[in-house]
């Protein structure tokens, strides 16, 4: 690297993917995407675009028809613990307390009970969760569910995370709340981020950069960096900078009404 | 919750033993006591036993030790097919599941299996096996194993792709995954089919019996009763299966419920 900016830690390049089967899907189309170092990035786009698709093969799930994926510069072969994976679905284990299934991602790399306890103690605590330790899920909400699962995935100190939409199926008070824990947690330990969702707000609000993913096959639209001053707080989110991207943001997804008014 | 049950269960009980001695006592010198057994006339038959002799026949079946020593005898068989059966199947069952090359091949013979009556295997298992024990023992192991299969088989199926992809994701190998992921998660189905395996070892277990028939055991009881026919000999005899049934089911239900602590219970 000559120049100063900082090499490129997830790269996908030109990766096509379609979904076989009797009616092949394409749900990924040339698609060329750099997350960098420390980076934040918001992967933004309507239902059905591929989103999914592409962090299931960032994560090591799916490999693309055409194109390659790198992880620090190596072909992602299958999962693995250093890209933390929070899958949109609901997938905390309810037949283990909260504290085994923070614990769990370090008990597969055989750390010592007494060592997981500790990384669980600080993470509960983090989550503000640590009186619901000896719980089992099922008497967790759905948001506190949620929170567990990202604590279970930062609890190996992955160096990027990778989230699907994981507040999707939350009502829009507790994800605010939720994005908050996100956004502390994040500012106090830095990671590179690849963040799935179709909430332009919610990009805005956590992201450094917003990808704009078009309809299916997914390719990139448009990009945004959020230059919004961190730490972020309620007050950004009626800051002018914030309104104006979300503007932005709401024309490049195609969503404004405005375009309308021009085709009649 | 747990304790309703038990009194509602208690009170069907007693309602039913009481609309019997009702029944029995109203039968009493009114029922015929000479009945026709198709080559001869059966004479001081009770069709419908009193309390009071059900009560004077159990004293004496206990007190000659027959009915204890038969209930040992017969419970040993039954447990020990359980045991056998239960871990032949559920190995069979995981393997089969997790294998989908396997299952093809093992699906047929499970329903070829499944099918077949205790009894219609019966003759086969006296010549591979002979008369002692052990064709008993594997009558029944092979009954509870054709369940503990299938249940063991659609837990493993049955493991939502989400929870393996999370936790290969955390970093856990096939065996971690296997233990602490797909185990779990097929429990309830293993143990469920346990449940069912229990009570069916127990039906195969009167049949069962019948080769090398001989005292002590419950399902020669029944045979000799019938031959007799001694009702109260037959009704206590049957009642003490059905006993032994539900508590069968019961260790097989704190087993289940133990297992799924973490599962939300309705009701």
């Amino acid at each position: 690297m000559t120049d100063s900016a900082p090499a490129p830690v997830l790269e996908a390049v030109g990766v096509s993917y379609s979904y076989p089967g009797p009616t092949p899907t394409q749900a990924l189309d040339q698609l060329s995407l750099e997350v960098k170092d420390n980076e934040f990035l918001a992967l933004l786009g309507p239902v059905g675009c591929g989103k999914t698709t592409l962090l299931r093969i960032f994560a090591g799930f799916l490999r693309p028809t055409k194109g390659a994926v790198r992880c620090g510069g190596a072909t992602i072969a299958g999962p693995g613990w250093q890209r933390g994976y929070v899958l949109q679905e609901q997938a905390i284990f309810p037949w283990m307390r909260v504290r085994e299934n923070v614990e769990f991602g370090l008990l597969a790399k055989g750390v010592e009970p007494s060592a997981r306890r500790a990384v669980s103690d600080e993470l509960l605590g983090l989550i503000g969760l640590s009186s619901f330790e000896a719980a089992f899920p099922r008497e967790l909400s759905a948001g506190m569910s949620k929170m567990v699962e990202v604590a279970r995935v930062l609890a190996t100190d992955p160096s990027i995370l990778l989230l699907d939409e994981p507040f999707g199926a939350l009502d829009a008070q507790t994800r605010a709340h939720m994005q908050d824990a996100l956004a502390r947690l994040w500012e106090r330990r830095r990671k590179t981020v690849l963040f799935v969702t179709h909430d332009a707000e919610e990009a805005l609000y956590l992201a450094d950069r917003i990808v704009v993913l078009s309809q299916r096959p997914g390719r990139i639209k448009a990009q945004f960096s959020v230059d919004l001053p961190r730490p972020r707080s309620f007050e950004t989110r009626f800051s002018s900078g914030f309104l104006a991207l979300k503007r932005q943001v709401w024309e490049a997804t195609g969503t404004e009404p405005v375009r309308r008014d021009h085709q009649a | 919750m747990r304790w309703v049950r038990v009194r509602r269960a208690v009170v069907a009980l007693v309602a039913v033993a009481g609309l019997y001695g009702l029944a029995a006592q109203i039968g009493h010198g009114r029922l015929p006591d000479r009945i026709w057994l198709g080559t001869h006339y059966v004479e001081n038959v009770q069709l419908l036993p009193t309390w009071r002799s059900l009560a004077e026949e159990g004293t004496f079946l206990l007190e000659s030790d027959i009915l204890v020593s038969s209930v040992a005898v017969s419970t040993r068989r039954v447990a020990i097919g359980l045991i056998l059966g239960s871990i032949a199947g559920i190995l069979l069952g995981l393997l089969t599941g997790l294998a989908t090359r396997l299952e093809s091949l093992a699906d047929p013979w499970v329903t070829f299996f499944r099918f077949t009556p205790a009894l219609a295997l019966l003759p086969l298992y006296v010549v591979w096996f002979g008369y002692g024990e052990s064709s008993k023992v594997l009558l029944i192991a092979t009954n509870v194993a054709v369940i503990t299969l299938l249940g063991a088989h659609q837990g493993v199926r049955g493991v939502p792709r989400v929870y393996l992809d999370a936790a290969a994701s955390l970093g856990a190998g096939p065996w971690l995954r296997f233990r602490r992921v797909v185990l779990p998660v097929a429990f309830p189905s293993i143990f469920a089919s346990i449940r069912v395996a229990a009570g069916l070892a127990w039906v195969t277990i009167v049949v069962a019996e019948l080769i090398d028939a001989r005292m002590p055991s419950l399902g020669y009881l029944l045979t000799l009763a019938g031959a007799y026919p001694r009702v109260p000999t037959m009704l206590l005899a049957l009642a003490t299966v059905g006993a032994l049934v539900l508590l069968f089911d019961l260790l097989a239900l704190l087993l289940h419920s133990w297992g799924t602590r973490w599962m939300e219970r309705a009701g």
